[in-house]
């Protein structure tokens, strides 16, 4: 039977910081998906680490992209710098916060304001025949 | 916004900073000050939930190949394999507290083997039956689940972060554990034989697996440490209790009785009135002394050896490079 000091030690030789790294875990959950942080891993290399990543975190959920990332490779805020990310309050002049009267003024025209969703949805098939016949900004 | 040099405050102000990031409901990362009585609580803690999910795979595992069917034989496996994804992710989280102590996974598995590690009571006992692995998917599972849920805001970040992808799973695996019990319990009079004895050979694990109501019991408890720094929100006995109003209606809907006659719901003092386990039962069990809890330390030691052409591989590909 083996004693509990020779496991650890011959466990020791091959399991130390040489042989496994932390790795940082990314992966994107479809194709518009930003990547996104999952968890970290310990790996003996880049191509276990990905390996690995599938089969601790990728069971189940879609992924159609995985990152592996050595942790000694990134570089972070050390945790008192984050104070210097607490925003000042007043960046309100950046925002559309501000504009809010433009709705109001617009309705005195018969017209309404181009807000986010407005704006954001013109990339769509906005411009189909149908839409063009309903619309209003005919040639 | 205060700007002042952290490293420059005195432990006492530190620690009032720390439990103000606690109390506004902030998480607190690997890389941030702590007390040592925190950072100790939760290496004391996760290491032994990770430790658990892996000695708990094992018992689970002996029934892979005696599944009844294909179907529930891949449920089985698929458990098996999360359970050993949870171990990893936890591990994780305890090395990354550890670091600076100097310390890493080898340390926890000596610890381990050397029965300094404790893993949970329930993981120590024999599964003789496949109702023993229902029960354990559905009542173990169950326990578990409403300590894991307990916790899930956690104060500690990347312990909440792993809780939220570890919960997400435990509900495949009580439905996995329903649909083995619903089978027996719906099944011959052997089958609900069966599992009727299977529900009274867990019934004392499962009181033990919540922990001792009070230090009082068992000589010490982390319950109050856990609280206070908000790892935990709720005390052993309330868990508990909220596992017997989930689970006993359960288990005498189906017609099946627990053994113990006293059990009932009181309703002036609104908790179930049962009698207790036998607590130095339990204190010799966490202490590598249950049934199965060596030849199960015997079976990691093996699992490591079995594996070391591997490691040995992939150790010798990176000397290659």
């Amino acid at each position: 039977m083996y004693t509990k000091s020779k496991y650890v030690e011959r466990m020791s030789c091959l399991q130390n910081e040489e042989f496994y790294h932390v790795f940082e875990v990314f992966s994107k959950r479809n194709h518009k998906s930003d990547f996104q942080h999952q968890f970290s891993l310990l790996a003996p290399n880049h191509e276990m680490a990905l390996v690995m990543a599938q089969e601790n975190f990728m069971r189940r959920e879609p992924v159609v992209d995985i990152w592996v990332v050595k942790r000694s490779d990134i570089t972070k805020l050390k945790p008192e710098d984050k104070k210097a990310l607490e925003r000042l309050d007043n960046k309100e002049y950046r925002l559309t916060k501000g504009y809010g009267y433009l709705k109001k003024k617009w309705r005195k025209y018969e017209q309404q304001v181009l807000d986010e969703k407005e704006i954001m949805s013109w990339g769509g098939d906005q411009r189909g025949p149908n839409r063009n016949a309903a619309g209003s900004d005919s040639k | 916004m205060n700007t002042v040099d952290f490293s420059k405050l005195s432990k006492e102000e530190k620690l009032q900073q720390f439990m103000e990031r606690i109390e506004n409901g902030e998480k607190i990362e690997a890389d941030d000050w702590m007390p040592d009585e925190y950072r100790n609580v939760l290496i004391k803690l996760i290491s032994m939930h990770g430790i658990s999910e892996i000695m708990g795979a094992l018992p689970e595992k002996e029934w892979v190949p005696k599944a009844p069917s294909l179907r529930k034989k891949l449920g089985i496996m698929a458990k098996v394999q999360d359970e050993m994804g949870h171990g990893q992710l936890l591990l994780r989280v305890v090395e990354d507290l550890l670091e600076p102590l100097g310390k890493n996974r080898d340390d926890i598995m000596e610890d381990l083997l050397n029965g300094d590690l404790k893993f949970h009571n329930v993981f120590h006992m024999e599964a003789p039956t496949w109702a023993d692995a229902g029960i354990i998917a559905w009542l173990v599972d169950g326990a578990a689940i409403m300590t894991q849920t307990n916790m899930l805001q956690a104060s500690y970040g990347p312990y909440s972060r792993a809780l939220h992808r570890i919960c997400a799973e435990e509900v495949f695996h009580a439905q996995h554990g329903e649909s083995i019990i619903m089978a027996l319990a719906e099944g011959s009079e052997q089958q609900r034989e069966m599992l009727q004895e299977a529900i009274y050979r867990w019934w004392p694990s499962l009181l033990m697996f919540f922990g001792p109501e009070s230090a009082e019991t068992t000589g010490s408890s982390k319950q109050d440490i856990t609280i206070k720094y908000k790892i935990r929100t709720k005390t052993n006995e309330q868990l508990r209790q909220d596992f017997f109003t989930k689970y006993v209606p359960r288990v005498l809907a189906l017609g099946f009785k627990l053994p113990d006659d006293t059990m009932h719901f009181d309703e002036e003092k609104g908790k179930w009135v049962y009698q207790q386990p036998d607590w130095s039962e339990f204190k010799k069990i966490i202490a590598g002394k249950g049934p199965k809890s060596q030849s199960r330390l015997q079976l990691r030691r093996m699992a490591f050896e079995n594996s070391r052409w591997v490691r040995e591989a992939l150790g010798a590909k990176r000397e290659a490079i």
